[in-house]
């Protein structure tokens, strides 16, 4: 055989393992051109990255052009992110891989404000605490076996909070009621300074069980204290957890007192003072004269433990080195 | 349609304005020269319009002035590789007219440089200081400036419009190659490394790399067939400014151009002598240009291959994975058939009959081993970053590896035609 048949063989051979692999490729581009064909460009987009890419021009429609933009995203879904980065230019973006990561950029006073929340099936626009709320209601209470009261027909819980620290720490209310009677308990939960009011019903023989109960009840991320009136008595549990630290504490069912337990201190110590009645009241702090508003909570940063005095309800809390939320509940 | 125009239109006129080049050439140096000298612009802080306004203005003037002279077009020598090239090219245009642009890095990086520099008119605008998500911040920006060009043309920011560009890369690029090679060696073995070329699977239809998507590689891969042909043809009036041109192009559009340009410098240095001069000068500017605009913007998550490098001896452990690497991803079938396994024997004979075969060997054997150092001493999982650019990085060497092809092919015909 001939060198110049010897090249074409070879050549043909490299033609046809190049043209094996590229050919039905070839074929497969044409065929979905073709069928991408009729539509428009936008819907081939679609037709492309379905549903997603549809989130994506809602949100280009809906969103301030000249607004920056968070994009969070579950690390796992950050091409995601990335993706609608780059759709929804030219409005600028910030990517937060995770909800973490953007409280904890709560410090930068260029954080954006306007939150879209993406993962690899849609993108939205939404607000932080709702995608907060998404988070805990997709984990698991702290405390699984809460110790409740016996049947009362009043609490008053002297912190309630849902508000983030930085990441983790995640503190919320746990809170549990049962109902042991044969009726229907109406309950009327108030949150103080706010003054906002809530009621709800809680059949007989029946439990109302809250991973977050401040912001389930009230729809705010805020810190303050808790009213509850009921009906009939219920048995309840009321917790102050870290849902980050996985640490909780029960609360006290507070009337006024201010003999607060000695107890060690640690950091971000702060003295909490409440005025429970709806009468202005005077807290002795020190020896100095505090006038306290109806239903009014109070904070101050503390070193070490005050002398505190007056019809009100006093008690520290302080940090651990381990991050864990200690109270000294008055005596 | 105002991409395509553009495109087919704007960008050989360019590279004509610097003097008469085949079609597949003067697109290439057309895309290279408007990147290159918008990039420059914006770096001396000349109002990017205005130097796109100037830039035009001479391309149209200057262009159609060596237009009129008309394309120098290569016969077509055989009409079965004419035919082989077409039916890929035209395939692929079909597609890029209707398909959205699908893939990861052309929309993580490149096109949305294009459209944060088309949008703003600057190459360090609030773009690239943190204004939008942007990884790989210092990434050069030749080819998204081409693209901010077609798309302040066509007046949009859509994607659609740069379509054109990257399958215009490949076209120009088996041009160049079925041009020079068709001069260097004979013109049927250019046409058939052309058709040779366009078929190569990782080349015209890989998903991330190929001509459908927005990466650079394929630019990468043109711009070192421009600076290797014209090392072979370095006895040609002016090659060595085109050589410095396409190293400058190598330099500006990605970031493993500038070791590939050091490359060439160094292999180039044996072949022009004194006259190496000019184009170091050139890929120094260039240099230049890209190290003052990095200093001024934020780095983003990119690795500097020049800073890691002197970390090798500790990463010794590695180069097994890293030499293994290349041999392993040139035996992958459904990218690049047997094209490697050929490359090899035609190097082999190749470099018994021809002395400018070891110019492509050597080519092909510097970067490839600098490619490998890269790996040993990358701060990714080496493995990890081999599966993702192993394949993008043999595109690199395409133009040598088609001229030893070439010249073998060439080889078995002349031994054939002796008399016994």
């Amino acid at each position: 055989m001939s060198g110049r048949w010897l090249t074409r063989i070879a050549a043909a051979l490299l033609f046809i393992s190049l043209a094996a692999s590229t050919l039905p490729r070839l074929i497969a581009i044409v065929t979905n051109a073709r069928t991408l064909q009729p539509l428009t460009y936008e819907a081939r987009r679609e037709r492309q990255m379905g549903p997603w890419y549809a989130s994506i021009e809602k949100l280009r429609a809906e969103l301030p052009k000249k607004e920056p933009v968070a994009l969070i995203a579950p690390p796992r879904d950050l091409d995601a992110a990335v993706f609608a980065n780059y759709y929804l230019y030219p409005i600028h973006t910030r990517l937060f891989a995770g909800r973490n990561a953007y409280r904890n950029a709560a410090p930068d006073p260029t954080r954006p404000k306007v939150i879209v929340a993406v993962n690899a099936l849609h993108a939205e626009r939404t607000e932080y605490d709702i995608l907060r709320d998404r988070d805990l209601r997709a984990g698991r209470r702290v405390v699984t076996v809460p110790q409740l009261s016996g049947p009362i027909p009043a609490f008053i819980l002297p912190i309630a909070a849902s508000v983030d620290g930085p990441s983790p720490d995640t503190f919320l209310i746990e809170a549990t009621l049962a109902n042991p009677n044969a009726a229907p308990a109406e309950v009327r939960v108030t949150f103080w300074p706010k003054g906002v009011v809530r009621t709800i019903a809680i059949p007989a023989h029946s439990t109302a069980g809250y991973y977050d109960f401040v912001y389930q009840l009230f729809g705010i991320m805020s810190s303050g204290w808790i009213d509850v009136e009921s009906s009939q008595p219920l048995r309840g549990a009321f917790y102050f957890v870290n849902r980050g630290r996985g640490d909780a504490t029960l609360l006290p069912n507070a009337s006024p007192a201010t003999a607060i337990e000695p107890g060690a201190l640690y950091r971000d110590t702060k003295l909490f003072i409440i005025n429970p009645k709806g009468t202005r009241a005077t807290a002795i702090l020190n020896g100095e004269s505090i006038p306290l508003d109806p239903h009014a909570f109070i904070s101050r940063p503390i070193e070490s433990l005050p002398a505190v005095g007056g019809d009100v309800y006093a008690f520290v809390s302080t940090r651990e080195l381990n991050g864990r939320t200690n109270f000294l509940w008055p005596q | 349609m105002i991409g395509l125009i553009v495109t087919l239109v704007l960008f050989p006129l360019a590279g004509l304005a610097f003097g008469r080049r085949s079609i597949g050439e003067a697109f290439l140096l057309g895309a290279g020269i408007t990147g290159t000298v918008l990039f420059v612009a914006g770096v001396v802080h000349v109002p990017l319009v205005i130097a796109m306004v100037v830039l035009g203005a001479w391309t149209v003037g200057r262009g159609a002035w060596v237009l009129k002279k008309g394309f120098p077009l290569t016969t077509p020598h055989s009409a079965l590789p004419t035919i082989l090239m077409c039916i890929p090219l035209l395939a692929l245009a079909f597609g890029a007219a209707i398909m959205p642009l699908n893939d990861f890095d052309g929309r993580a990086f490149w096109a949305l440089k294009a459209k944060g520099i088309a949008h703003e008119r600057s190459i360090d605008g609030p773009f690239f200081h943190g204004g939008t998500h942007d990884p790989r911040n210092q990434y050069p920006v030749l080819i998204p400036l081409d693209g901010a060009v077609i798309l302040s043309l066509a007046h949009s920011l859509d994607d659609r419009n740069l379509r054109w560009l990257y399958l215009g890369i490949l076209a120009a690029l088996a041009l160049l190659v079925r041009e020079r090679i068709g001069r260097l060696v004979s013109p049927a073995a250019g046409a058939w490394c052309a058709a040779l070329l366009v078929w190569i699977p990782q080349f015209a239809v890989e998903p991330e790399g190929g001509a459908l998507s927005a990466y650079n590689d394929i630019a990468i891969a043109a711009f070192a067939a421009g600076a290797f042909f014209d090392l072979l043809d370095a006895d040609a009036r002016k090659s060595e400014i085109r050589f410095g041109l396409w190293l400058a192009f190598l330099v500006l559009t990605k970031s493993e151009g500038l070791p590939l340009a050091l490359v060439f410098l160094a292999i180039g240095a044996f072949v022009f002598r004194k006259r190496i001069l000019a184009p170091s000068i050139i890929a120094f500017i260039a240099t230049l240009s890209l190290i003052v605009w990095r200093l001024r913007i934020p780095a983003g998550d990119e690795e500097d291959v020049f800073r890691l490098l002197p970390t090798l001896p500790e990463k010794l452990h590695r180069l097994g994975i890293a030499i293994a690497a290349f041999p392993r991803h040139m035996l992958l079938m459904p990218r690049w058939g047997v094209l490697w396994i050929a490359v090899i024997i035609a190097g082999i004979i190749a470099a018994r009959l021809d002395r400018r075969a070891w110019l492509a060997i050597a080519m092909i054997a510097s970067i490839l081993a600098l490619y490998a150092a890269v790996y040993v001493t990358t701060a990714w999982v080496p493995s990890e970053l081999i599966a993702v650019t192993a394949d993008r990085l043999l595109m690199h060497v395409i133009a040598p590896s088609l001229f030893l092809l070439a010249v073998a092919g060439r080889a078995n015909r002349t031994s054939a035609a002796k008399p016994s």
